[in-house]
């Protein structure tokens, strides 16, 4: 469950888009008639401004880290916002507008100068810590440093910062003064900070609504050890440590000023978050009414999921959103480098049976495209290698073969992440449905952990062991196109271990379309760059797109004001609040 | 506590020493042969261990001929019938034909899938299953040899030597029983290379496993085998053979070794079913052979998201293994107590 | 007495020390061997895509790149000393026994193991309370009435029960008498000291199953013993001396059967750590079994080696502790140094 997917834009189609994708279900629950099913995708459900009780939450796994600075789990994105506040924010309101960027410590959004290197935001007066003192724009600038320039204390988190930021090498772990040196965000006064970056980048503006951009007081800073207990600039703090594995509590906290935050209603008194549930107990206890909201946001499990669907009664309460994620296999060049060869596996796959595998019309919609239905530009109806149902085009795949002197056919490998039920079942899916055209292909299993360190991110591993093809998953860190593809697609993003441009892609057509986004103001411009980029990837048969996957989560009647924010591709946690109807 | 602890129970029974103690003697009375018989017209007249022998033969033969008993009335395991499985729900349609009359609890059985299909991708359970014999017998097999020979060539060495060898070998069977040996084997199985040894894909896979075991099971059969092997030490005719100058070599291979082979079978026989346990209990966990092979204990835990809704697809897969434990464990019995001199005929 | 115990603590200190050096060499040595470079090792406790640079970093912060023998070395010498752990600015003593902090929590590695330990002593002391009992009992019944009906399906239900591999029995169990019958209700783990009621309703299901699969163990062992001793001349002394049968059985046939039981108790109980994994794992329950395949699962390293060790130190100590209670069980048997 490591490298997760981030926050996903729905502009303007998002809703009929929700809609049209439940449509033909094979499911026996009648979805639409009392418009109860899914609403809580396209409106904010049971809205309330009833304060007080004790928002409960449950998690199978953990928080990476509840340390703002080290953290890249969509959930805990959101999740942390209740205790650190961030420069911008995601507008809190469902439909078009949620990925639109509204301040949140800022005053206004942030100002640039022509090529988008130099960037300038101002703060609001009164902000304070939990402890009564005030926030200065001199601790975010702090904030930042430690998130990105820390000697690896945190390893974790993106590193946008230090990709992009002006700065020479700088660790605010030595010598006496932390900042020292660090000159690339300067701090005129407690006010206002001047970002000066490397290279133009007009989409930094959405790097300014992650969690790295809380405030941290140099001296409450403990490194590692920082997680046990944040100081809070939001409208909870900590009550007790967090205790990893086991849980973390919130209450209120009273030096918050609710006319300071657009973003955050503080319904509740109290969070609680129960840590290493079982997800059978959890889907369970949702459903009693025990606990409110699974915090990962992705859903209830398979046995959940087929029991749901079966109620009638319940189908009100239940939500089928995308999780924002493409389910993908790389093709990998270096080792299928024949372009017609890659292109006979994109004819011959079997998509209808991909699909099977990631549990049908809830599970997600089948992908023909790099880019996400909801972000901007992308368009999930093209397909470049259509077949009837979806079931592949064998005859195309024959002639593809045949250009790339395979007549026959080849062998190659792909490998899987043993633990992901769903992606051994597409790799097993897709071997026969590519063994029909005489592609024989073995499937290789490799623990999670090392899946990108050691073996299909590994140049090395992947060139000795005839890798040809591997599956993955990826979601965006913002909702735009480069937000969601720059990592996979951009020549620049390959590694030689830890390589998540597993296709090894590098195309000077795509990369210098990257780049010129990246100079290009209008966000609609960029729109249009980032679907080219997508078709060009499909030409290039880089990436066979698998399926957007969608969420089956269930809603509790007490949850007020749930509402599917798309930038983070589950509920927006500022919002909700308990009413138990006492 | 599972599947390493019942290792101890086989090997540590306390009629260890009795299976033993009936070699040593059938040696010293002179009169191998006999006892032999014996225990032959023993094991014919046990009911039980007759039974549970032909089941395992059965079984074998099944693992063996599984390609073709497939090919007559299955379908290959690896064939995906997504046709007649409802994809939110990943179980069987109780009628393909009309997915609006629900899903079928009690896993698609029809008289062309006798056993079911498994969830979400609609294979074949029978011919899984009988697949799924080969990787488990083979594995339970392989590994219990490596035990044996092990256990064998260390047990003689360490009885008949004795002195510091003897200290040193069974100090390292202390060692070997404390390590944590599931955990162990969890990580090995991740961190051996692809191409080592030759090998690569399953015959890798297979290969970590068997070793696996065997190395870090060896110490219960060398204790029963060094236990003896001190025991035939001090008996007349090796004293014989070595007084009419037999050097230690012919010692230990002609005269202590063929006095072990009864005790080592039986025990070796024994030894299969907790094999069997280990292999499935590893693949339960997710460490085992690549996929889309089949493994009992890899069925078992697909099915475990299944269990609430459809508890049927735990049935077959836990049957399979259950039922191969228990045939050997029951012929191992039976072998054990004709070979025990002390059962009254 | 004293003098065999020392020698003892000796030899189970050495086996301690073996047994973390195999365990380092495993998970530190092999992949090394295996092509596994310290960035590669590192990608798996970074974020997604990471750069060159937080590679580099985090291989020097979790010391990947040091010689391997100066990480045993360290390792042994903070769990003797302690070691002192820099977070930031921030230096934090770890005192010894210290099991260094997980590299994917950043949390101290020993507190988490104690915290877990509960669930898992629970499990194992708890279905090890019914197993022997029950065991002891059927397999003296068994002996008592041998050939009867009784005997012979009580022998062949331990035949069954041997057989059947805990995630078959403990799927079912779940399967039918929680959710299809709702005979057992679905919970979470309660610590005993908050509820104790609640602690046994949880447990109970667990206990039940895997106490059947080793209580069989027990019964067939037990059968076994008591029929050997029955046949002793001392038995039929004390018979002819006139004694009840029920003081001939407890008295003087039960006692010296117990001595192999506790043997194997003494087995059993000490891999309670390392066997509780599928257990655990079977039923949810969060100890330390579900922790160690967690650890293997992340390849969170100092959790592993913390794990084996600690399980390793209870098979050394449960072996000991079988060893000085045999006297007490069987007199016959005295300890000599």
């Amino acid at each position: 469950m490591r490298k997760r997917t981030l926050g996903f834009v729905a502009l303007g189609a998002a809703a009929s888009l929700f809609l049209s994708a439940c449509g033909g279900s094979a499911t026996g629950g009648d979805s639409d008639a009392e418009g109860g099913f899914d609403l809580g995708s396209t409106e904010v459900v049971n809205p309330s401004e009833t304060t007080g009780g004790t928002l409960k939450y449950a998690i199978a796994g953990d928080f990476d880290s509840t340390d703002p600075a080290n953290t890249y789990y969509a959930f805990n994105w959101n999740f942390s916002r209740y205790y650190a506040r961030t420069l911008l924010a995601f507008n809190p309101e469902p439909g078009e507008a949620a990925t639109d960027l509204i301040p949140d410590m800022a005053v206004d959004l942030p100002e640039a100068n022509d090529d988008f290197t130099e960037w300038t935001v101002k703060i609001k007066e009164g902000l304070k810590y939990e402890d009564g003192s005030e926030i200065t724009s001199e601790d975010i600038k702090y904030g930042i440093a430690r998130s990105n320039f820390n000697g690896g204390t945190f390893a974790e988190g993106p590193q946008y910062f230090s990709a992009h930021l002006d700065q020479d090498d700088h660790n605010v772990y030595e010598g006496s003064d932390p900042l020292a040196g660090f000159d690339s965000i300067e701090t005129p006064d407690d006010h206002t900070l001047v970002f000066h970056l490397k290279d133009s980048f007009s989409e930094f503006p959405n790097v300014l609504t992650q969690p790295q951009t809380a405030p941290v007081p140099v001296d409450a800073d403990r490194g590692e050890l920082y997680q046990e207990h944040v100081v809070s600039s939001g409208p909870y703090k900590f009550d007790g440590d967090y205790e990893p594995g086991v849980k973390l509590n919130l209450e209120r906290n009273e030096h918050w000023d609710p006319d300071t935050d657009p973003v955050r209603s503080a319904l509740p008194d109290r969070i609680e978050v129960e840590i290493g549930v079982n997800q059978d107990e959890i889907d369970e206890r949702l459903v009693n009414g025990e606990i409110d909201v699974d915090l990962t946001g992705t859903g209830v499990g398979p046995s959940m999921k087929s029991r749901l669907l079966d109620d009638d009664s319940i189908q009100d309460n239940l939500d089928n959103p995308f999780t924002g994620a493409l389910r993908y296999v790389n093709i990998h060049l270096p080792i299928i480098e024949d372009v017609a060869c890659r292109q006979a596996i994109m004819y011959a796959a079997d998509r209808d049976s991909m699909w099977r595998a990631w549990g049908g019309a809830e599970g997600g919609d089948i992908a023909t495209n790099l880019l996400p239905p909801a972000i901007p530009g992308s368009d999930p109806e093209s397909d470049l290698y259509s077949s009837t149902d979806g079931k592949g085009d064998l005859e195309a795949a024959e002639a593809k073969l045949e250009e790339c002197g395979e007549e026959d056919g080849f062998k190659t490998n792909i490998a899987v992440r043993a633990e992901r039920e769903e992606d051994v079942q597409t790799a097993e899916a897709l071997q026969q449905s590519l063994a029909r055209v005489g592609i024989e292909v073995e499937v290789k299993s490799f623990p999670a952990a090392d899946f990108f360190g050691q073996y299909a991110g590994s140049q090395d591993y992947v060139r000795e062991n005839n890798i040809g093809l591997s599956v993955s998953g990826w979601g965006p860190d913002w909702p735009t196109g480069y937000g969601f593809a720059s990592k996979i697609t951009h020549g620049d993003a390959i590694m030689e271990t830890g390589n998540f441009n597993t296709s090894e892609l590098d195309d000077p057509e795509i990369n210098g379309l990257w780049d010129e986004a990246l100079l290009t103001e209008d966000p609609d411009e960029r729109a249009l760059i980032y679907g080219q980029i997508d078709t060009l990837v499909m030409e290039n048969a880089a990436i066979l797109p698998v399926v957007f996957d969608k969420a089956l989560i269930y809603r509790s009647d007490e949850l007020t004001n749930a509402y599917y924010q798309p930038a983070y591709m589950m509920y927006d946690f500022m919002t909700l609040g308990v009413d138990r109807g006492e | 506590m599972s599947a390493p602890s019942q290792v101890p129970e086989s090997a540590e029974n306390a009629d260890a020493v009795d299976v033993a103690a009936a070699a040593t003697q059938g040696r010293s009375d002179a009169d191998n042969r006999s006892l032999k018989q014996i225990a032959w017209q023993r094991l014919r007249r046990d009911k039980v261990a007759m039974v549970s022998g032909v089941v395992v033969v059965l079984l074998i033969l099944a693992a063996i001929f599984a390609p073709l008993l497939t090919k007559w009335f299955g379908h290959p395991p690896t064939q995906f019938h997504q046709d007649l499985i409802d994809p939110s729900r990943r179980i069987p349609y109780l009628d393909p034909d009309n997915p609006e009359a629900g899903i079928d609890r009690w896993g698609g059985i029809s008289s062309e899938h006798p056993l079911g299909v498994e969830p979400t991708t609609g294979r074949d359970l029978l011919s899984r299953i009988l697949y799924g014999a080969q990787i488990s017998l083979l594995v339970a097999f392989l590994a219990t040899l490596v035990c044996v020979a092990l256990g064998t060539v260390l047990g003689i060495v360490a009885g008949y030597m004795g002195g510091w060898v003897d200290t040193v070998i069974s100090r390292s069977m202390d060692i070997f029983l404390a390590f944590p040996l599931m955990l162990f084997a969890i990580a090995l199985v991740g961190v051996i290379p692809e191409g080592v040894l030759g090998l690569t894909g399953n015959g890798l896979r297979i290969g970590v496993i068997v070793f696996i075991i065997g190395f870090f099971n060896w110490p219960y059969i060398a204790r029963i085998v060094r236990g003896q092997t001190l025991a035939l030490r001090e008996r007349e005719f090796v004293e014989a053979a070595k007084s009419l100058g037999a050097g230690n070599r012919h010692i230990l291979l002609k005269e202590i070794l063929p006095n072990l082979i009864t005790p080592i079978i039986v025990y070796a026989t024994l030894l299969i079913p907790t094999n069997i346990l280990f292999e499935a209990a590893l693949s339960f966990l997710g460490v085992g052979i690549n996929p889309p092979t089949p493994s009992w204990g890899k069925m078992l835990s697909e099915a475990v998201p299944f269990y609430q809704q459809a508890p049927y697809f735990i049935i077959f897969p836990g049957l399979a293994i259950f039922i191969t434990v228990l045939a050997f464990n029951l012929f191992g019995d039976g072998l054990r107590d004709a070979f025990d001199p002390k059962t009254s005929d | 007495m004293l003098n065999y115990i020392l020698r003892r603590l000796g030899a189970g200190l050495l086996l301690l020390t073996v047994v973390t050096a195999v365990t380092f060499w495993i998970f530190y040595v092999l992949p090394r061997w295996a092509g596994v470079t310290p960035h590669g090792m590192a990608a798996m406790y970074v974020g997604k895509a990471p750069t060159p640079e937080a590679l580099d970093a985090t291989v020097e912060r979790l010391g990947l790149n040091q010689p391997v023998a100066v990480q045993f070395v360290e390792f042994i010498r903070s769990i003797l000393f302690g070691q002192e752990f820099t977070f930031g600015r921030e230096t934090v003593e770890c005192a010894a026994p210290c099991l260094g902090y997980s590299f994917t929590t950043n949390s101290p590695v020993l507190p988490q193991i104690l915290d877990r330990l509960p669930v898992t002593l629970s499990l194992g002391l708890g279905a090890a309370v019914i197993w022997v009992v029950g065991g002891v009992a059927v397999g003296v019944l068994s002996a008592v009435k041998k050939g009867s009906i009784f005997d012979r399906l009580a022998m062949g239900t331990a035949l069954i029960g041997v057989s059947l591999p805990i995630y078959f029995t403990g799927l079912l169990a779940l399967s039918f008498l929680v959710h299809q019958w709702g005979l057992f209700p679905v919970s979470r783990y309660v610590p005993f000291s908050e509820d104790p009621v609640g602690w046994y309703q949880v447990m109970l299901l667990p206990w039940i199953t895997l106490a059947f699969l080793h209580a069989a163990q027990y019964a067939r062992q037990t059968r076994a013993g008591m029929l050997e001793t029955l046949g002793e001349d001392y038995i039929r002394t004390a018979r002819a001396k006139g004694l009840s049968e029920r003081k001939v059985i407890f008295k003087h046939a039960l006692r010296p059967t117990l001595t192999p039981i506790l043997t194997i108790l003494g087995l059993d109980i000490g891999m309670v750590l390392g066997g509780a994994i599928l257990t655990e794992k079977v039923f949810s329950l969060n100890g330390v079994g579900a922790y160690a395949i967690d650890s293997i699962i992340s390849k969170d390293l100092p959790v592993i080696l913390g794990v084996t060790l600690l399980g390793a130190v209870f098979i050394v100590v449960c072996n000991l502790i079988v060893d000085l209670l045999y006297p007490v069980v069987d007199p016959r048997v005295r300890i000599t140094a």
